[in-house]
């Protein structure tokens, strides 16, 4: 540096605090002259716009890079997280060979279509960005709390929704529900009174079994058979925020007394269907499946699960045969890792899952996804 | 300064206080109930009384030699009194002490050669005692907490453990013996009358250590026959069963047994005859229905960290007739 830039330095250096204390103050009275118009309709300038999509896209790249992928099968994740993005996402994002209704499209930034923008993420920045939300966006952070595993159906679902045509994303977001959408046959006098016919956003079909037919997912529970009381507990669980799950949540907390005492009526008497009773091979997991589930296992102080969801058991505690293997395995990992201790059932089962390990885990979901409900019934009775 | 020597003396008057309550009944050293634990109170008394004895001699040779005449203080610096005093009287006491010691020791060893010795297991668990009688015919009785000794017949209790290292202490019928992982330990005493007294681990074995005690109740033989025949026989048929029902069907049966019902746990405490026994919780409530509603709904405040599973779904009437039940387990 040349002697008289030095020295001109050397002269401004103690005005620097001045500088700062300056620009603080710019800033304050800019932002208090409200002459920054945050209007949405007015958009951003290119510059802003320019720097806001550079500030969110890094921010996404650096902060996902810790996110390490599960081994989960996603294809069986997907009519989950088709079903949820029906119910939770599809107001703002669109759904597929649909015109987004024009008040969301209004948002500051619009709400990008996920045909297009989702393949231009990872698998890992796209779990980040449903896990946690994007600020000033609207973008909300995933609502049941510690729930990544749910998350990684929303994943699923985003990475086959480009090559989904409307028919099988119809097909996957409709689950269970039996009503066709047929806007043909639809009279004008209902369509008058009760509006466009569409996917009821909250609808238990979506996903859960119906008397007809199994889950859409065997990541997601089956409820007929479960006792009145045990359903009950669950939907009011789910209702004031003390189990977490971001599909149920969200549904359960618009559900009154009324609604979900007739839900746990109507699933409670749902007849099961037969179902299958051991197929499998006595392998030496299936032989350690029986083993804990029947007896436990004294030497790690684990109680046989029967003893608690066998037969002639609470009604508020849940059946488990013939429950998915996934599920079972998904729920015990939950609760092995503390999540669902804040409810007093919760923390019965956190204290007896943490005393599994994960080959045990793993041998009781599929000891107890092979039995039919009616048969262990009758091998408890055979005992007694 | 003047606080902290104030708060020390506090300190030390409560511990002495302490040290002192505990002198009297049902958990002392000074109460020998049985041949065991007097020859043990014996050597203390041995060992008390020559240790104040050989202190009050060593007071008065300071003080000699320190402000004695001269002449005495001339003759404790020579080499004679230095050897005979400094090294051959230690060797010879404590070497007299160390082989009465052994003796002592060995005193519950003779009465293992005794025939017919009662024989129970006791088993240390965190933090309870899981107590085994072992019948003449080979088969056993398992109950927990509570240890039930008939008069003037030699006891042997094999001592084990399921986790840590426990330390089984009756002081008022036998010196403590340790209870450790893949061995099997012996103690033998014999209770000369009937009484209750209490008993503890006495080996830091975890948060709730302090929490896990035991009452000892010595019967005459007759009675003890009586009570065993009790204790082998089933549970009796609920007269509630609405108490009943609550424990099968909660799962209570997975880790507790109640012989004569489903509930055949093993990880827990058996409960067959919990009614009956002295206290709740290894000897931390008193045994009653609302010591059982306490022990229920509020087991991990009042034992940290204990093994049960908190059980928090209970409504008032479930809790009182489950409490009712496992009280009327007699």
């Amino acid at each position: 540096m040349s002697k008289p830039v030095k020295r001109l330095l050397r002269k401004l250096l103690p005005w620097t605090p001045a500088l700062l204390a300056g620009g603080i103050v710019l800033v304050l009275a800019i932002a208090y002259s409200g002459i920054f118009n945050i209007a949405a309709s007015a958009g951003h300038p290119a510059w802003l716009e320019w720097l806001l999509m550079l500030g969110k896209e890094r921010s996404v790249i650096v902060n996902s890079k810790p996110v390490d992928v599960p081994e989960l099968d996603f294809a069986e994740l997907v009519p989950l997280g088709a079903a949820h993005f029906q119910g939770g996402c599809a107001t703002c994002h669109r759904m597929p060979g649909q015109l987004l209704n024009p008040v969301y499209d209004q948002m500051l930034p619009p709400p990008p279509d996920l045909t297009i923008h989702a393949p231009m993420w990872t698998r890992e920045q796209l779990f980040w960005m449903v896990r946690n939300g994007i600020q000033f966006t609207g973008m909300p952070s995933w609502s049941g709390h510690d729930r990544d595993d749910e998350v990684w159906a929303v994943v699923a679902f985003l990475e086959v929704l480009p090559s989904m045509k409307k028919e099988d994303y119809l097909k996957y977001a409709n689950g269970n529900v039996n009503d066709e959408i047929n806007t043909k046959n639809y009279p004008a006098s209902r369509l008058a009174s009760e509006g466009r016919p569409r996917i009821n956003p909250n609808a238990c079909d979506r996903c859960h079994d119906t008397g007809d037919s199994p889950p859409t997912s065997p990541y997601v529970p089956r409820l007929g058979g479960q006792d009145n009381a045990y359903l009950k507990r669950t939907l009011h669980e789910y209702h004031s925020n003390l189990r977490q799950s971001g599909f149920m949540e969200p549904i359960a907390v618009e559900l009154d007394d009324e609604h979900i005492n007739s839900l746990a009526n109507y699933y409670a008497s749902l007849t099961v269907p037969a179902g299958k009773t051991a197929q499998r091979p006595p392998s030496t997991g299936f032989e350690l499946g029986r083993q804990l589930v029947e007896h436990g296992d004294l030497s790690r102080k684990i109680p046989a699960c029967l003893s608690c969801h066998g037969a002639n058991k609470r009604s508020d505690y849940p059946r488990l045969a013939g429950q998915s293997e996934q599920y079972i395995r998904q729920q015990l990992q939950v609760l092995q890792r503390g999540v669902r201790a804040k409810t007093p059932h919760g923390a019965i089962m956190t204290a007896i899952a943490q005393r599994l390990t994960e080959q045990q885990a793993e041998a009781a979901a599929a000891f107890f996804a092979n039995q039919s409900p009616a048969g262990l019934k009758a091998e408890e009775g055979l005992r007694q | 300064m003047r606080p902290a020597i104030n708060s020390f003396h506090k300190t030390f008057c409560v511990m002495a206080l302490l040290s002192i309550t505990s002198c009297d009944g049902q958990q002392s050293v000074f109460t020998d109930l049985g041949p065991v634990s007097s020859q043990i109170t014996l050597l203390m008394w041995i060992m008390f009384i020559g240790a104040a004895l050989i202190t009050v001699f060593i007071c008065v040779l300071m003080a000699v030699s320190i402000a004695g005449p001269a002449g005495w203080r001339q003759k404790l610096t020579t080499e004679k009194n230095i050897i005979w005093g400094g090294i051959v009287f230690p060797v010879v006491t404590l070497t007299a002490l160390l082989i009465y010691g052994f003796m002592v020791f060995k005193a519950g060893g003779t009465l293992a050669q005794a025939e017919n010795p009662v024989r129970i297991s006791v088993v240390g668990e965190q933090w309870w005692w899981r107590v085994i009688y072992r019948h003449g015919d080979g088969r056993i009785t398992e109950s927990a907490n509570e240890l039930r000794i008939p008069t003037g017949r030699p006891i042997e209790i094999e001592l084990s453990t399921a986790d840590v290292i426990h330390s089984f202490w009756i002081p008022a019928y036998a010196g403590k013996v340790d209870m450790i992982p893949g061995r099997t330990n012996l103690l033998h005493f014999i209770a000369d009358k009937p009484g209750i007294v209490t008993g503890q681990c006495a080996e830091y074995c975890g948060g709730a250590h302090a929490l896990m005690s035991f009452y000892t109740v010595a019967m005459t033989p007759s009675d003890y026959d009586a009570w065993l025949a009790k204790e082998r026989a089933n549970a009796k048929p609920a007269l509630d069963s609405q108490g009943e029902q609550v424990f099968l069907s909660s799962g209570c049966g997975g880790c507790h047994t109640v012989r004569g019902t489903q509930a055949n746990g093993k990880i827990g405490p058996d409960l067959t005859h919990a009614g009956s026994r002295q206290s709740l919780g290894a000897g931390i409530l008193p045994n009653t229905t609302e010591g059982f509603a306490k022990w229920i709904s509020q087991h991990k405040t009042l034992k940290p960290d204990n093994l049960m599973p908190p059980f928090d779904i209970f409504s008032e009437s479930e809790l009182q007739s489950l409490s009712a039940y496992l009280n009327s387990l007699e």
